[in-house]
């Protein structure tokens, strides 16, 4: 079950989501790093910081996600903070793997923009 | 199902890198096709030069600038009013075109003496202009004039103006791709940062990758000065030269068009620390989806949601109009890159309409990764197409209507499959709320248009003599 559930919030960013496909390895590590963490608070009931630009931009990214989340897959209601935190770390793993370790982009480690 | 070889491209199997037909269960992970990679020989690419992404892309739309081209005049013609990109100032940028004319003996001899009175000539002609881009192209590039030697010459002997020097000749990448690359890096190199703007708002964005395309940078400034948003800079749709001088002090930057101008905003927060937040400006779920982060990022949710709510009572009920007659329309996308995937899944959402094949002139792997992730299954995705490909998956795929340019419009127009112009817009703008009923409109025209039904009728009489191929 869990892995279907991931399997929808995979599929979801896949298709609307471009921060996912930025241009290098690490501005896609450092967009999962930072939205995933900030969807994962908002989802779980926190506030994420909002005090950097970096910060902001996660934010904003993170909440309509959030949002889209929950209008598409009402089971999240039900879910509790640990299984959230799962299901959100299962997301980054799969996200990981096809924008980065799996990726066949050439360009994506080349040094210049 | 991964990679195609059509048949048209059976001596050139190469081409079966470039040519993706997605099956479910597959993912980018196992196929990518390879893009910008160079031009196989034996294929006639529909690509553009790397001279013409500078300029004719980016450079040629600013509204204040004279675009000096230092080569022979066809690299001028060319790469003027091709585009339409109107500014609010009577369209300055369109109504002029400058070269240096070179000739033969110019190429002997060297050609740099005639830059230079070019570019006093142009200054004196047009006095009230102090901005200029000048533009290497092949020949100049290959005789090695100095065009930025020769610009420090004259900006020393006018104190008042201000000249850019992009030596990207047309040969020096794969495509326009490179032009954009080397404009972007060469401009966050040398001019960002050497003026100051006016802040008039607390909150402040570049708006980059949109190049105001029969109006949309006009039409989504309406946006941002109903949110109170200062755009410091738009890259470059109905910008100034100075504008983009400016662009280190907006707090953020919004890309449209991340093919022709993610590199400006990488530069840019890597140096400045300006976030950049990609978003997609055509479709209304997208479009609203942009003004959500844009109105997130400021804290200014309220302002945005009432922004949408007064243009989708506005817009929805004429896009839905059009959506019941569009639904199940068989569209083909053969653009230069972003919108693809800037497309593919907004008419699908928005109109009902399925994209079945889907072409790149110059688009990166990474655009190929964006699109086949938004795209369906049994839809093709080719890079760099030919033409014997276009009528090839044209007779595989049976679209309704294909957004192109002219050049491959007027070939499938001969097929009588109606195509919108998808580079400069048959009636736009097209990016907006309104503008997507635009695209809409001009979709709905070319697909119940019965004219090119009836062109396809031959009213010949039979006793006129058969016209014979040449090959028969």
């Amino acid at each position: 079950m869990s892995t279907e559930k991931i399997d929808q919030l995979f599929n979801y960013v896949q298709e609307r989501c471009l921060w996912q496909f930025f241009s290098r390895s690490w501005d896609r590590q450092e967009n999962l790093d930072g939205i995933l963490k900030a969807a994962t608070e908002l989802l779980t009931g926190k506030d994420p910081a909002r005090e950097t630009p970096m910060d902001r931009l996660f934010y904003a990214d993170a909440k309509i996600m959030v949002q889209d989340f929950k209008a598409r897959f009402p089971w999240l209601e039900e879910a509790g903070a640990a299984q959230i935190r799962d299901l959100m770390h299962g997301l980054k793993d799969r996200l990981s793997e096809i924008a980065i370790t799996g990726s066949l982009n050439h360009e994506l480690n080349h040094t210049l923009y | 199902m991964p990679m195609v070889l059509l048949q048209c491209d059976k001596d050139i199997p190469e081409r079966e890198k470039h040519i993706y037909l997605k099956v479910d269960g597959e993912d980018t992970r196992s196929f990518l096709p390879i893009s910008n990679a160079p031009t196989i020989p034996g294929t006639l690419s529909e690509r553009g030069c790397s001279f013409c992404g500078a300029k004719l892309v980016i450079g040629g739309v600013l509204k204040d600038t004279i675009q000096m081209i230092h080569g022979p005049i066809g690299c001028a013609y060319d790469t003027w009013h091709t585009k339409r990109y109107p500014s609010d100032n009577g369209h300055f940028q369109m109504k002029y075109v400058w070269s240096t004319d070179m000739k033969e003996s110019h190429i002997v001899f060297g050609g740099e003496k005639r830059l230079e009175k070019s570019m006093h000539e142009a200054f004196d002609e047009m006095p009230h202009i102090k901005r200029m881009i000048v533009y290497t192209t092949c020949p100049t590039a290959l005789i090695g004039d100095d065009i930025k030697a020769v610009a420090k010459k004259v900006m020393e002997a006018r104190p008042d103006v201000d000249v850019f020097t992009c030596e990207c000749p047309g040969f020096a990448g794969v495509s326009q791709s490179k032009g954009h690359h080397v404009l972007n890096i060469g401009w966050v190199n040398e001019k960002v940062g050497t003026v100051e703007p006016e802040i008039t708002s607390k909150y402040t964005i570049n708006f980059i990758g949109d190049y105001n395309i029969q109006g949309d940078s006009q039409l989504l400034q309406q946006y941002w000065d109903r949110l109170g948003i200062q755009v410091i800079a738009h890259f470059t749709g109905n910008a100034n030269y100075d504008d983009l001088r400016a662009m280190h002090r907006a707090q953020l930057n919004v890309v449209n068009c991340a093919r022709s101008a993610g590199y400006i905003a990488n530069e840019l927060k890597k140096r400045y620390g300006i976030p950049r937040l990609d978003i997609d400006s055509w479709g209304f779920n997208y479009m609203a989806e942009g003004i959500r982060k844009i109105c997130a990022f400021f804290g200014i949710e309220e302002k945005g949601e009432a922004l949408i709510a007064e243009e989708y009572a506005k817009w929805k009920p004429k896009l839905d109009w059009y959506k019941e007659r569009l639904t199940g329309t068989k569209m083909a996308i053969w653009t230069g890159g972003p919108r693809l995937w800037h497309w593919t899944k907004s008419v699908e959402d928005d109109l009902g309409v399925k994209v079945v094949a889907m072409s790149s002139k110059f688009g990166h792997q990474e655009d190929f990764e964006k699109v086949i992730a938004r795209g369906d299954s049994g839809t093709y995705y080719i890079d760099d197409g030919n033409e014997l490909e276009f009528f090839e998956i044209i007779e595989l795929v049976k679209p309704d209507v294909i957004f192109t340019g002219p050049r491959v419009g007027e070939l499938v127009k001969k097929l009588h499959i109606p195509y919108v112009n998808g580079h400069a817009y048959h009636n736009g703008p097209y990016m907006g709320f309104e503008g997507f009923v635009n695209l809409a409109r001009d979709m709905y025209n070319a697909v119940h248009n019965p004219l090119l039904k009836l062109a396809a009728t031959d009213i010949r009489e039979p006793k006129q003599t058969p016209v014979k191929e040449a090959a028969e």
